[in-house]
């Protein structure tokens, strides 16, 4: 494949401020593109450069510079160009349909995908699903603020390489979870995956995602996913990226009359990690759990920012959120409730907390409840501390030493949150991972 | 018969108040000790420096276990050298299973005897024949340490740890509060199955309940942060009948 030419333009403050332009440019002159994507494209081209990147003025965006981020994009920009189709990789997990999404592109050729389940690319995108993809394409919700357009997700439909779109026969229930596996490698530039989902009425999904890339990879990773009238989709999110790696990642979840959302999100990876997660409970009698973990060590930032709106009667929402940040990690968890005006009999509550292991490391938390209707029933809070000094002399009273007794109950604390994860052998895997990056966690407070 | 324990003239500070003024104890092989005391007294205290918990401050003395200084040692140190301390108000810690405690507990001790792990299912076996003993269903195995167990439950637990882990020293602090009769019972019958020529219990109580059940071969009365009376079983039945008060007058004159 022709490596396109860098453009040899000085790399002013203007140019810093507004790197796409240059990366839609380069990604136009490879790419040959469809006609009703150019014109998205374009669009939300115009859209992001009017917003520019967001910054810590906003309030949403407080605790989480992009600087790193948009200088490193800049270097990379040579890069910019249509990856090639990719091969696929052998599945890591058993008992699973593993799909593959490398810098954005479906690998091909998809094996026979379960019953009730169908995977397309824009590759091999059905006229009847074209609409909507460009319907999904051409929203300018944020998943942040649903009010207001998103520059990081105009950035992702300006620049996408491919759209994954996983759908549903009405009614049917997927029996095997579906792995879905984001890579990005060091190869593209700027990563942008986009990545739609939608369950037809009474259908059953069980979809992880598992973010992994190669060293010093960027990733803007774009979400929307709908759920119809009494589906259930049991999400797990799982970012797992090198420790140089930089991911921000806009999700939005509809959910219909009766639907059902679980969600569990597990951070681990990265340099720079930031997700919004947005859930409508759009339809009367719609509910969401969302179980979140987090692991800010070494230098890692991870941010997660959720909002759970209730926007129609008798809808129920479940959040706990953990999160553990050591040596110089920063985790920020902002958590957010809203009930809307038609939400009357809705139920929310919301639970943070936070664990401190070294006093070099930070963690803000903000959970927020916004309530415009009486009859409700909502509740929130959000603690951060140290591991309980009373449970470290038990555990040492029956012999271990402080520091397995420091590790058997930092290891409790994040075991909870994956205790809800479908697939036995990720969730083992994720608890392993994560115990030993404790060890070492442990090992160096000695 | 050697000494297991000697506590020579303690003397232990919280927060700069002195709690314990000069304790003297000897403890051998066999022997129930049970202290007693009011309110205030100094009991839990003692327990707990013994046990080696954090923020008491030695302010004098000595106490020699086996031949060593228990003082020097770190709480896991003593536990490793067989001392259990039951816990007044035991701690949960949801998602450590009390199985998985207990297999760590005891091969930290086998590993400090330079003793192989314990295998599979002979740790099954044990923890199954002294659930049995505490009358536990064994579900309570699987389940967090004293995660959601009430307060009966969390007390049986602690005597359940203690017969798996098979202490040379158990100091028991105020394991009779909050049990009904019939948790008592239980408790009760599970440290009397655990005396042992080698092992010795040093209980710590208010009330002479427990002494119904487990009959001490010593009791001794605590107040002011000393030892101001020692006798036989029959000491806690005078108390019991006078209460604390004549005893405390009696010492004072």
């Amino acid at each position: 494949m022709a490596q396109s030419t860098v453009r040899d333009e000085p790399r002013d403050q203007t140019a810093a401020s507004r790197p796409w332009q240059v990366a839609a440019e380069q990604l136009s002159n490879t790419a040959s593109g469809l006609d009703w994507l150019t014109e998205r494209r374009t669009a939300a081209l115009v859209r992001a450069d009017c917003l520019g990147l967001p910054d810590q003025s906003q309030e949403e965006w407080r605790y989480t510079s992009l600087t790193p981020f948009a200088r490193r994009w800049l270097d990379h920009l040579a890069g910019a160009r249509l990856p090639a189709v990719p091969e696929p990789v052998p599945p890591t997990l058993a008992g699973v349909f593993s799909v593959d999404i490398v810098d954005g592109r479906l690998c091909a050729p998809l094996l026979a995908t379960p019953p009730g389940l169908t995977i397309q690319s824009l590759q091999n995108l059905g006229a009847e699903w074209r609409t909507r993809v460009e319907a999904l394409l051409g929203s300018v919700v944020s998943p942040t603020d649903t009010s207001a357009s998103d520059s990081l997700v105009d950035l992702n439909t300006a620049l996408l390489t491919d759209v994954v779109l996983v759908t549903t026969e009405p009614g049917a229930s997927v029996a095997m979870p579906i792995h879905i596996r984001l890579q990005a490698t060091a190869a593209s530039a700027l990563c942008q995956t986009r990545l739609l989902v939608d369950l037809a009425a009474g259908s059953r999904l069980t979809l992880s995602l598992e973010f992994t890339g190669t060293a010093a990879v960027l990733v803007n990773a774009v979400s929307q996913m709908c759920l119809g009238r009494d589906s259930e989709l049991n999400l797990v999110r799982v970012q797992a990226l090198p420790d140089d790696g930089m991911l921000l990642e806009s999700t939005s979840i509809e959910a219909k009359d009766s639907a059902a959302v679980t969600v569990t999100s597990v951070d681990l990876g990265g340099q720079l990690s930031r997700q919004s997660l947005t859930v409508r409970l759009a339809g009367t009698g719609a509910s969401a759990t969302v179980h979140g973990l987090f692991l800010a060590d070494g230098q890692r930032h991870i941010d997660n920012r959720t909002r759970l709106q209730h926007e129609a009667p008798s809808t129920t929402s479940r959040e706990f959120f953990r999160g553990i940040a050591a040596d110089r990690g920063h985790g920020v968890f902002s958590g957010k409730i809203i009930v809307q005006p038609g939400a009357a009999g809705s139920n929310a509550a919301l639970t943070n907390r936070n664990l401190l292991l070294t006093t070099t490391a930070e963690i803000d938390t903000k959970p927020e409840l916004e309530i415009y209707v009486d009859d409700v029933r909502c509740s929130h809070g959000a603690t951060t501390g140290q591991l309980d000094a009373n449970a470290l002399f038990y555990l040492q009273s029956r012999g271990l030493d402080l520091s397995t007794a420091r590790q058997v109950l930092t290891a409790a604390f994040l075991r909870d949150s994956l205790t809800g994860i479908p697939l036995p052998e990720l969730r083992e895997r994720l608890e392993a991972r994560l115990e030993s990056r404790l060890q070492a966690q442990s090992g160096a407070a000695r | 018969m050697s000494t297991l324990l000697e506590v020579s003239g303690l003397r232990v500070a919280v927060g700069g108040k002195e709690i314990l003024t000069g304790l003297d104890l000897v403890v051998r092989p066999g022997e129930v000790h049970a202290i007693m005391g009011p309110n205030g007294s100094g009991k839990s205290t003692l327990a707990h420096v013994l046990s080696g918990r954090d923020g008491y401050v030695v302010t004098g003395g000595s106490v020699s276990y086996q031949g060593l200084d228990l003082l020097a040692m770190a709480p896991e140190e003593r536990a490793r050298a067989g001392l259990f301390l039951g816990f007044q108000y035991p701690v949960e810690i949801p998602g450590v299973s009390n199985v998985y405690l207990l297999r760590s507990a005891l091969n930290a001790r086998r590993s400090a005897r330079g003793e192989s792990e314990i295998d599979a299912a002979g740790f099954l076996r044990l923890v199954k024949a002294r659930a049995r003993l505490m009358q536990m269903d064994e579900s309570f195995l699987q389940r967090g340490v004293n995660e959601g167990f009430s307060g009966g439950e969390k007390k049986r637990n602690e005597i359940f740890q203690m017969a798996v882990l098979e202490p040379v020293l158990a100091i028991l602090d105020e394991t009779d509060s909050g049990l009904d009769i019939d948790a008592l019972k239980i408790v009760s019958n599970g440290v009397n199955s655990l005396r042992d020529p080698a092992r010795a219990f040093i209980l710590v109580t208010h009330y002479q309940r427990l002494l119904d059940y487990i009959r001490p071969d010593f009791v001794h009365v605590l107040a002011g942060g000393r030892i101001i009376r020692t006798g036989d079983h029959t000491l806690a039945l005078e108390l019991e009948a006078d209460g604390y008060e004549q005893i405390l007058a009696a010492a004072s004159t």
